[in-house]
């Protein structure tokens, strides 16, 4: 392997690498800093561009045997990804100036990048970490009111425990199969010891704290509430996709049997029934999306149950579909001066009169989180159903479905506020920023090519 | 080529009216309500021509487009136009132009995105119903909810936000389980037959074992029968229809309601004929005891909307009863009487909403002796009335005398061999006749005739554009009642086709051996049943 190689393998990690030490040096350097939302975007444009290159072209390479690879489906993955944190951080100037967010931003994505292209479960662990710990300081970052603190240390301490529990079910591995490389995981799957069953269910318990599944969804509401917009945005779409695309490296291609299925399929079941009954009750705009995206964490790990490859297709259509339409959500959000005003939903009461075109941004981003066709939502939960009840789950599948049917309540209620009730108070003036309508528009255009043309999109995955 | 670009060009006008709205500035209310009316005037020319051009003589699509889609699952945009689909096409063309006229004074709200919703929704019904793909049938069917949910949450009535959710989480309810049935029944298409499809015409051929036919068949009927409404899932249309703006119940009582036949007749029976068979006796009761349930309820209304609300889901019992019967005259005379109903209560609900906008209340009791105080206004109002009964030589009396018919010729050979609750239903169907004439009489009487009052008097007549509006569907019921022979003859070879396909057992036969293009409908159905031989009997007619 030539340093060449080395450096083409990775470029989406070193141009990313390359930004975060810029922003450092911009914020060493001057007193007053300027240019660090400008260097982001370059850095990770540029990553997703990169890793989008690696995908289009076919490029696979072993830059460090056994420990990390890069394979075109996982650079498509990362490009993906990469692209979705393109909004975010332009939707980033309402809350935060120069400063820390952007390094720990574009460290956090290191880390995600890292974890895709993992082959053994420390680089696995080191990756999904690097991807962690930033979000703890991004959620502190705004730090608004006293319940920040408490929803960080939430956050920290479970996921302290995640990233216990995850360790404990590699050590089990380690110390079943004496090889740390990811394989262990699926032999485990397969093998049936119970030493393997129990690791195997401690990594799977791991992922789905990190994917606020029930039970292990407390954290969720509180930190997507306390956290800012972006940060919120970030961490329903980015986070989540990495964590789901973690245990999607996991799992690969094996074909899974009882008792993991039952695992793999009631959990997320009891999530999605539970994330969309709790969200129906929910006035702050984010902790209903915090609720929706327990739910759509459940759906996710229902790709699981579909068999070999098209696991890999339902989840990144899945996480892309459910990622743009989350951010063209948080892109349309109106800004108000205070920042609990703008999170309250009835905030958005009569938003047509006032912005029609914001207003119907958001609609059609909850239409489409709610699953109702024409939008992506629906193109991406049809891809999991079919594979659910094409692996034989049908009655996991049906009951999956009438999970999701008691979601379509809270998001068309979101609807009502905004077209069929009277503005509410006087309506704040603050405009809209360029970036954060710009953020909505790119949004947009992916949720148009999304519904026109999935099937184009597909035939990359 | 040009002949596909056509039914593509009916499809798309809405979209392209949507996208002329959106540059309109939204204060220029008189503009908007032009474009949005030409438009779909323009789309009614079209629909027209193709309806002119529309051959009788061949089985199977006309001006068919098939563009792959999904490649990867199957999924082609296949669009066509046949005797299925041909008249509720024209139907829905054809009222779309009287929505949009018919609500220029009575939306003073959200003109833009009003219209733009029309459109939207015009769009999503002509989709479903031009959509020769399961995928894209679905994708339609669902795409109707959303234009709905804000046409009567927006622009209804008191309690119209509790209506607007009623109706789409009823509706959404039936399409969560369609969707797991639309899924089960492609991948068992692609494990007995290896061809991965979501066309029609190759579902057609899928062999199911009847307790999964039965299970399928509940799933796609639940969706369509809340659609219809048939009792007991109807509750939701009387809220739907009281709360929703005139435009939101004519193209509810229009065209909606009709998804819901319409999918009975193109996707639940002929998917499902061993299972349809199996139920029959279920959707038979079913579909009577709309009939007749309807008819009493909208007996004892005195709101003027929720009458003829509970009239459709009696009207709309005939048309099961019609295509359950799977007799030809029966077939034919449902897809009548689905056209019929549509411009009957459409004209009815247009003339509420008339009323309405000059006196502000729906009571049946506030008014008396219109007749004298409106003479116009009666003269089209009892037409419709009669219309609406049945009277012969307007479409009313085709469609149910049809459907009657049908059903008799059907459940009389049952009746010889020994089953009598066929034939009983039969009969009970046609008390559904005497009470739409008990009810549609007592409200033109109520209405019409007696001590004049109204509140709000002085009152003005109608004006050109409403006369222009009823006149037409005045002309269109009585075209329809005189000489419906043309109509029946574009639908005839779908109507054969329908009943070889759902009066044929699928479990048994090889897969390939039936005919889905139409080819060889002439040929006599097989079976031994009586459902059948009765079906061969209406072939002959």
């Amino acid at each position: 392997m030539s340093w060449l190689d080395l450096f083409v393998a990775m470029l989406p990690e070193h141009l990313l690498l390359v930004g975060i030490l810029v922003l450092i040096g911009i914020e060493t350097a001057w007193t007053r800093p300027r240019g660090a939302l400008a260097v982001s975007l370059v850095a990770v444009a540029a990553a997703a561009a990169a890793a989008a290159w690696q995908s289009v072209t076919g490029y696979s390479a072993t830059p460090f045997a056994g420990q990390f690879a890069v394979d075109p489906a996982n650079a498509l993955a990362m490009a993906i990804v990469l692209a979705l944190a393109l909004p975010v951080l332009l939707m980033s100037r309402d809350d935060f100036d120069n400063g820390p967010f952007y390094p720990l931003l574009l460290s956090s994505l290191y880390g995600f990048c890292l974890l895709l292209s993992a082959e053994s479960f420390l680089t696995l662990f080191l990756g999904l970490e690097l991807m962690s710990i930033p979000v703890y300081v991004l959620v502190l970052l705004s730090f608004r009111r006293p319940e920040s603190a408490e929803a960080a240390l939430k956050y920290l301490v479970l996921g302290g425990t995640a990233t216990a529990m995850f360790l404990m079910g590699v050590s089990l591995l380690y110390g079943g199969s004496g090889s740390l490389a990811l394989e262990a995981f699926a032999i485990g799957l397969s093998g049936g010891s119970p030493m393997a069953l129990a690791a195997v269910i401690l990594v799977l318990l791991s992922f789905f704290l990190k994917a606020a599944i029930v039970p292990f969804h407390a954290w969720a509401p509180d930190a997507y509430e306390s956290a800012s917009i972006p940060v919120t945005a970030y961490m329903a779409t980015i986070i989540k996709a990495g964590a789901l695309l973690a245990a999607l490296r996991l799992f690969g291609t094996t074909p899974i049997d009882r008792p993991i299925v039952d695992l793999l399929a009631l959990l997320p079941l009891v999530s999605i029934v539970w994330g969309n009954l709790t969200a129906m009750r929910q006035l702050s705009f984010r902790r209903m999306i915090a609720y929706s995206s327990i739910a759509h964490a459940g759906y996710l790990f229902y790709a699981f149950l579909g068999d070999g490859p098209g696991r890999f297709q339902a989840v990144v259509f899945y996480l892309l579909a459910y990622g743009v339409m989350n951010l063209l959500a948080f892109a349309a959000l109106p800004p108000a001066d205070d920042d609990a005003a703008r999170d309250r939903l009835d905030n958005l009461k009569g938003l047509y009169q006032r912005q029609p075109y914001a207003a119907v941004m958001i609609g059609i981003a909850m239409l489409s989180l709610a699953g109702i066709p024409p939008f992506p939502g629906f193109v991406a939960k049809f891809l999991i159903f079919r594979n659910v009840i094409a692996a034989g789950y049908t009655a996991y599948a049906v009951l999956g479905l009438i999970g999701s049917y008691l979601g379509i309540y809270f998001y068309l209620r979101v609807i009502q506020f905004m077209f069929m009730s009277p503005v509410e108070g006087a309506a704040n003036g603050r405009a809209y920023r360029v970036l954060a309508v710009s953020a909505g528009f790119i949004c947009l255009a992916a949720a148009i090519v999304l519904s026109v043309l999935p099937g184009w999109v597909i035939g990359f995955m | 080529m040009d002949d596909a670009l056509l039914l593509n060009v009916v499809l798309y006008l809405p979209v392209v009216g949507i996208v002329l709205l959106t540059l309109v500035p939204a204060a220029a209310e008189g503009t908007i309500r032009w474009v949005t009316f030409w438009v779909t005037v323009a789309q009614l020319a079209v629909t027209a021509l193709l309806y002119a051009r529309f051959n009788a003589e061949i089985p199977g699509l006309q001006f068919a487009s098939a563009v792959p889609w999904i490649a990867d699952w199957g999924v082609y945009y296949r669009i066509g136009l046949d005797g299925y689909n041909v008249l509720l096409v024209l139907l829905t063309a054809f009222l779309g132009p009287l929505v949009v006229a018919g609500a220029f004074t009575a939306i003073r709200k959200d003109v833009k995105l009003f219209y733009a919703m029309v459109l939207l929704i015009q769009f999503a019904m002509l989709g479903t119903f031009v959509a020769q793909d399961l995928f894209l049938f679905y994708l339609f069917w669902e795409t109707m909810l959303i234009p709905m949910f804000l046409i009567i949450g927006i622009w209804g009535g008191e309690r119209r936000i509790y209506a607007t959710l009623k109706f789409v989480l009823y509706t959404a309810f039936g399409s969560i389980l369609m969707l797991a049935a639309v899924i089960y029944l492609v991948l068992s298409l692609n494990a007995t037959t290896g061809v991965t499809s979501f066309a029609f015409t190759d579902l057609y051929r899928s062999q199911l074992s009847l307790p999964v036919q039965i299970a399928l068949l509940c799933a796609f009927g639940l969706s369509f029968a809340i659609k219809v409404p048939m009792v007991p899932l109807h509750t939701w249309l009387p809220d739907a229809h009281v709360e929703a703006p005139t435009a939101g119940s004519v193209i509810l009582a229009g065209v909606l309601l009709k998804m819901g036949t319409y999918g009975f007749m193109k996707l639940g029976f002929p998917l499902f004929p061993d299972a349809t068979r199996a139920l029959t006796p279920a959707i038979m009761t079913l579909a009577v005891v709309s009939i007749v349930y309807g008819a009493c309820l909208a007996l004892v209304q005195n709101d003027i909307k929720k009458i003829i609300a509970y009239s459709s889901i009696s009207h709309l019992g005939y048309v099961m009863l019609g295509l359950v019967s799977l007799d030809l005259l029966g077939i034919q005379g449902a897809v009548i009487q689905m056209v019929s109903h549509g411009l009957v209560a459409a004209g009815l609900f247009l003339m509420v909403g008339m009323i309405y906008e000059r006196c502000h209340t729906r009571d049946l009791a506030a008014y008396g002796g219109l007749a004298r105080l409106l003479p116009v206004y009666s003269v089209f109002f009892m037409v419709l009335t009669l219309a609406s009964v049945g009277l012969p030589t307007t479409s009313g009396f085709t469609g149910e005398f049809l459907v009657l018919l049908g059903t008799f010729n059907a459940t009389w050979p049952q009746f010889l061999l020994g089953d009598a609750y066929p034939l009983i239903m039969a009969a009970s169907a046609v008390t559904g006749v005497v009470l739409g004439a008990l009810y549609m009489l007592r409200l033109a009487q109520g209405f019409l005739y007696g001590e004049a009052k109204a509140p709000h008097m002085p009152l003005a007549d109608l004006g050109l554009r409403e006369k222009a509006i009823l006149a037409s569907l005045v002309i269109a019921i009585f075209a329809l009642g005189l000489f419906p022979d043309e109509p029946m003859r574009k639908t005839e070879l779908a109507a054969k086709e329908f009943q070889q396909l759902a009066g044929t057992s699928r479990t048994e036969q090889v897969a390939g051996a039936i005919p889905t293009t139409g080819a060889h409908m002439s040929a006599e159905p097989g079976g031994i049943d009586p459902m059948t031989a009765a079906a061969g009997r209406g072939d002959r007619q």
